[in-house]
């Protein structure tokens, strides 16, 4: 069986050409992901390893400590004083101990000009140390002039200086929260071996300065060399006897190891992404399986009937087909491994053009290749079975029949079933979403799964009455070229029905995900419209500095600036984020959704839905403990949405627990009939001298800046559902390719009787579309509607308006039209290529 | 049956009844037809277009089920068996050769040959192999696709199929109807030399006079039953007899 199995496949290789390409695609963007996940690992662990490389132990904040300790702020506290160094210092084996902090700044391009673009400042950020003066410590050797001495001094990596326009006698310039600082470098550094950092730019300061610039003299690290000999466990163990709660000491090996597996662990997730697109390319994939298979079937019927009459028996028949389709899956699944490794070796090589040797070496890791199979074998397979079960019940009797077309079987059992799992799927999509369950994307993705199966199956009742419907149109416009192809529409409604719907699927993704960014964005818009706000205030690192506040409060024709704070606080116990605001000021310059008005706060507290659900309640007494101080409050109301903090305060409150907190949002409002443009050039100006970093956004800059984003993130999903609409264009073309090979006695009969190879094409090219353009409605029809229901489901967060994105709806619509014309090019040569004589002669 | 004792029966049926369709649409092909094939034997079935012959070799083949009636293929009843045993007594005792569309397109001739061995998953034997091919005259064409076959060696490679596993009983519907007289008489030598000098026994539908004479006996059906059957047939003899029956 086996050996026939092969035989076929070698025999008539055309035919699954494009089913190989299909699989291959599906498995080659897993695999690209897989192999440069791993090269990434394999990068970052070298990495890790160089870090922690001349460092024997490194004493630090207890990453599990329980945060409902005794003091759960710890993390966001100098950890260690002067006098827990020199204790660490002191242990037995310890031959030196340093006290590590690191600076938040950004160093500033010689020709650095401060604009308004956010973006500006982005790039790699800057890593700013206290400099020890010992490789062993601070990972980088200096490979070039002095260490800093003077607190006016500063080392960058040798890399970095160059690139920010910086020689050893310069004056460079670092943007921090407290200002712009200014010193003269003096040294250049290497980082590790290679100096590979990834683009950032690593820089040394003298310890003073840097407690100086931090307003804080303590330390969130001890670095420690073991005496020589000294066993580095055991100086471990010995430090953490002495080491105040919540700490720990590890060693230098242990902590890479610890942040390569953390590392592995997030790149773990971005597997799972590639693996959901792959999966939805290779389901999309298996409808061209399923109808290659079955095209296959029917034509080879009478080969089957003979082959039953000399004694196969239909199991056998079934595991051959089955057989076949392993023999496929293998070959395109090794073509989708090599062309995964390939691309990923392609990417990694343009990634690394623009941000450095990020990837450590690109090799093809296990993973890729079980994946690359796993994923391949089971599509096809399963895709396979239907056909191949069709294939076990054919009679022997049918070897001696003459016609080799699909049996003219009723729809009706198709169309229960498919009624009955577009039915399931419906409601667990809604289950999920309306039902408040734990996971609700398990209910979603299954129940999108199922509805998607059961309009397909739907898909071939609805093309019947439809073809017969486009006939007398299509008849009209194109003559008999037109009714010519609606007769093939509905003259197998089950193929026509499974190849539309794989467009379907990835047009009904595409359409989703429309539905989606076009509500978002009217989510923005609708928040602006409360808004009264005449900027918004940004930065590109960090925290918006008090200095900057202070700054833009100080300018002539700035009214107020209302701030948001954030920081971490215990309710009753649990953790909870915790909101700052300016009650007075805050409704004044946006609309939030509250209840009552914020200046009703009163001293006390507002709480967000997700403390009602928990049991709060308007009129309870809550305690709030914080890292700086506890207090009791009185719930006054309630804010509406969900947003980045559950509990809401006014600013004394906020500082009283949390002491100075970090800034994450700001709003300028400028007194009446001040000009917006001109009080920005005159703010941007008094702020580029301390805050160069720190910029204003109109509200209209700012929706312009959020829709960029939205779009951005609709440009790389439509992208990576780019492979599922190739593989279901390569599903069009391949299924007119087989109905071609099929008619080919027809087809030569139209010549014959004088039909011209252009009409033969033009009657393929309509039957193309029309499959492209059913699929692709259906799939709009889908799509919306299950964006629909996401935005519903997702009220919480705000989500009012559906908006249906028409734009997008017309653009899929006519590229489906364009792309059947396209995927019909080589079906169509074929047919107008057909040579009379052979076609009419031709045997199944 | 009667008194000849030395005569083994390799099929036979009693009763065979085949309805197809029902209602108005209903035709009887076979009416309760009693038949028994000799074995060792060469016997051809005439008769008329639409007569059952076709329907008779598939219901005594076990490719088609009757409707009423019995049948046995040697010692083995096979109406009553499942599809899954009437397929093993196919694989086992049984060689085929069809009008056309014999051959699997994407095996050699060779392959083509050792297919119900293949299946069956028993060995060649090679001498018997060698003398089917060194008979029939496909030594040369053993690698080649079917495609690169004519028509009459197409069929050669079909009997050669149906020689090689030594089935009980060969079956074969109007094997040289596609033919020019040349290779279909060729073929027919070869099948009753087969029947001379290995013992096959061949049961063959022909509505061809001059392709029945190479048998031993004739069975004639109209409407299903059998009308007449002649022993030692010539071509003019089978003609006469046809007209009769108002071919
Ligand atoms: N699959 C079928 N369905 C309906 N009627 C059939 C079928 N096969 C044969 N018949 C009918 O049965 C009768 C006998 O057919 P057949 O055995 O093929 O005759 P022959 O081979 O002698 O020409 C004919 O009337 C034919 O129309
Ligand atoms: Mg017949």
């Amino acid at each position: 069986m086996f050996r026939l199995a092969v035989k076929s496949v070698k025999h008539n290789p055309k035919r699954l050409v494009l089913t190989a390409v299909a699989v291959a695609l599906g498995v080659a963007l897993a695999a690209t992901t897989f192999t440069l996940t791993n090269a990434l690992s394999s990068g970052f662990t070298k990495l890790f390893e160089e870090i922690y490389a001349g460092t024997d132990v490194i004493v630090e904040a207890d990453p599990d400590a329980d945060p409902a300790d005794e003091d759960p702020f710890a993390a966001t506290e100098s950890l260690f004083s002067h006098a827990d160094v020199e204790d660490v210092a002191a242990v037995d084996g310890v031959a030196s101990a340093w006290g590590g902090r690191q600076v938040m700044g950004s160093v500033l391009a010689a020709d650095f000009e401060p604009t308004n673009d956010v973006m500006a400042g982005g790039g790699p950020p800057s890593q700013l140390f206290n400099w020890a003066g010992d490789p062993r410590v601070d990972q980088a050797t200096l490979v070039e002039g002095d260490g800093p001495t003077a607190d006016d001094e500063i080392v960058l990596d040798l890399d970095a200086a160059p690139r920010l326009g910086y020689a050893i006698g310069d004056t460079v310039s670092v943007a921090t929260e407290a200002g712009v600082e200014e010193f003269t470098l003096v040294g250049l550094v290497r980082f590790g071996e290679s100096n590979s950092l990834q683009g950032a730019t690593l820089g040394y300061m003298t310890d003073a300065r840097s407690a100086a610039i931090n307003g804080d003299d303590g330390y969130e690290q001890v670095s420690v060399i073991v005496e020589d000999g000294a066993d580095q466990d055991a100086v471990a163990e010995a430090i953490g006897a002495i080491l105040p709660p919540d700490t720990r000491a590890i060693t230098g090996e242990a902590k890479a190891a610890e942040q390569t597996e953390q590392f592995d662990e997030l790149l773990q997730y971005i597997d799972i992404f590639a693996i959901a697109f792959a999966l939805i390319a290779l389901f999309v994939g298996a409808y061209i399986i399923v109808n290659t298979f079955r095209i296959i079937v029917t034509q080879r019927t009478r080969e089957f009937g003979l082959l039953r009459a000399i004694g196969v028996s239909g199991r056998q028949l079934r595991t051959m087909i089955l057989l076949e389709a392993l023999v496929v899956a293998v070959v395109s699944s090794t073509i989708g491994i090599a062309l995964g490794y390939l691309g990923a070796l392609g990417l990694s090589t343009l990634v690394e053009a623009f941000s450095g040797d990020i990837f450590g070496t690109v090799t093809l890791p296990i993973d890729a290749v079980l994946w690359g199979y796993g994923l391949g074998a089971l599509v096809t397979i399963i895709a396979a079975i239907m056909p191949a079960i069709h294939a076990s019940t054919i009679s022997p009797m049918e070897a001696l029949r003459e016609s080799a077309t699909e049996s003219k079987k009723p729809l009706r059992l198709r169309n229960v079933v498919g009624g009955a799992l577009t039915l399931l799927g419906v409601l667990a999509i809604v289950a999920g979403l309306y039902l408040g369950i734990e996971k609700p994307y398990i209910p979603v993705g299954a129940g999108a799964m199922i509805l998607i199966i059961g309009v397909t199956l739907l898909a071939a009742q609805v093309l019947v009455p439809l073809a017969y419907g486009l006939k007398a149109t299509l008849t009209r416009v194109f003559r008999v070229d037109g009714k010519l192809a609606a007769n093939n529409i509905h003259r197998e409604p089950r193929r026509s029905a499974n190849t539309a719907a794989a467009l379907m699927i990835g047009v009904m993704l595409l359409a989703l995900v429309a539905t989606f960014t076009e509500s978002m964005k009217s989510l923005v818009t609708e928040q602006f419209k409360g808004n009264s706000a005449d900027f918004f205030v940004f930065t590109s690192q960090g925290a918006i500095p008090e200095g900057a506040i202070e700054v833009i409060e100080g300018e002539d024709g700035v009214a107020y600036v209302t701030s948001t704070g954030l920081g971490t606080v215990l309710v009753d116990g649990a953790t909870t984020n915790v909101g700052v605001i300016d009650p007075e000021t805050a409704d004044l310059a946006f609309d939030y959704n509250n209840e009552p008005d914020f200046d009703q706060m009163d001293g006390g507290a507002f709480i967000d839905p997700s403390m009602v659900e928990a049991g709060f309640e308007v009129g309870d007494d809550i305690t709030v403990e914080g890292p700086e101080g506890s207090a009791t409050l009185t719930i006054t109301g309630k804010y509406l949405n969900e947003g980045d903090a559950q509990v809401w305060v006014d600013e004394d409150t906020g500082h009283e627990l949390l002491g100075d907190y970090p800034i994450a949002q700001s709003m300028v409002v400028l007194d009446e009939g001040v000009d917006a443009t001109a009080a920005q050039d005159q703010i941007l100006e008094a702020l580029a001298v301390d805050y160069p970093l720190v910029v204003l956004q109109s509200p209209g800059e700012f929706e312009q800046l959020a829709n960029q984003f939205i779009d951005l993130l609709l440009g790389i999903i439509s992208a990576m559902l780019g492979a599922a609409l190739i593989i279901a264009l390569l599903g069009v073309a391949n299924t007119l390719l087989l109905s071609v090979t099929e008619r080919t006695r027809e087809i030569g009969l139209l010549r014959a009787v004088g039909v011209r190879r252009r009409s033969i094409r033009r009657m393929i090219r309509i039957e193309s579309m029309v499959m492209a353009v059913f699929g692709t409605v259906l799939g709009m029809i889908l799509g919306v509607g299950l964006g629909a229901a996401l935005v519903r489901a997702l009220e919480d967060f705000g989500f009012t308006t559906i908006t249906i994105p028409w734009v997008w709806l017309l653009i899929y619509t006519i590229a489906a039209a364009l792309a059947g014309v396209l995927a019909a090019v080589w079906p169509a040569r074929r047919a107008a290529k057909l040579d009379i004589l052979q076609a009419i002669a031709f045997d199944g | 049956m009667t008194t000849t004792s030395t005569v083994t029966i390799a099929a036979s049926m009693r009763g065979g009844t085949k309805d197809y369709g029902s209602g108005d649409a209903a035709v009887r092909a076979l009416d309760g037809l009693d038949v028994d094939i000799a074995q060792s034997e060469f016997t051809a079935i005439m008769g008329p277009s639409g007569s059952g012959k076709s329907t008779l070799l598939h219901t005594l083949a076990g490719l088609d089920r009757l409707t009423a009636g019995e049948s046995w293929i040697g010692e083995q009843q096979i109406t009553g068996l499942s599809e899954d045993k009437i397929t093993q007594v196919r694989r086992d005792k049984i060689g085929f050769v069809f009008q056309a569309f014999n051959l699997i397109p994407s095996l050699s001739a060779r392959e083509n040959i050792t297919l119900p061995l293949d299946i069956a998953g028993r060995d060649v034997d090679p001498q018997w192999f060698e003398e089917i091919i060194a008979i029939l005259g496909l030594g040369d064409r053993l690698t080649h696709l079917p495609a690169e076959l004519s028509g009459g060696q197409q069929q050669r490679v079909a009997v050669a199929r149906a020689l090689v596993a030594r089935p009980e009983l060969i079956f074969a519907d109007e094997p040289s109807g596609n033919l020019d007289s040349r290779s279909g008489a060729e073929l027919l030598g070869f099948m009753r030399r087969a029947v001379k000098e290995f013992g096959q026994t061949i049961v063959m539908v022909t509505h061809d006079p001059t392709a029945a004479s190479y048998s031993d006996r004739v069975l004639f059906l109209a409407d299903g039953r059998i009308v007449d059957e002649m022993r030692e047939p010539t071509a003019d003899r089978v003609l006469d007899r046809m007209k009769q029956m108002g071919h």
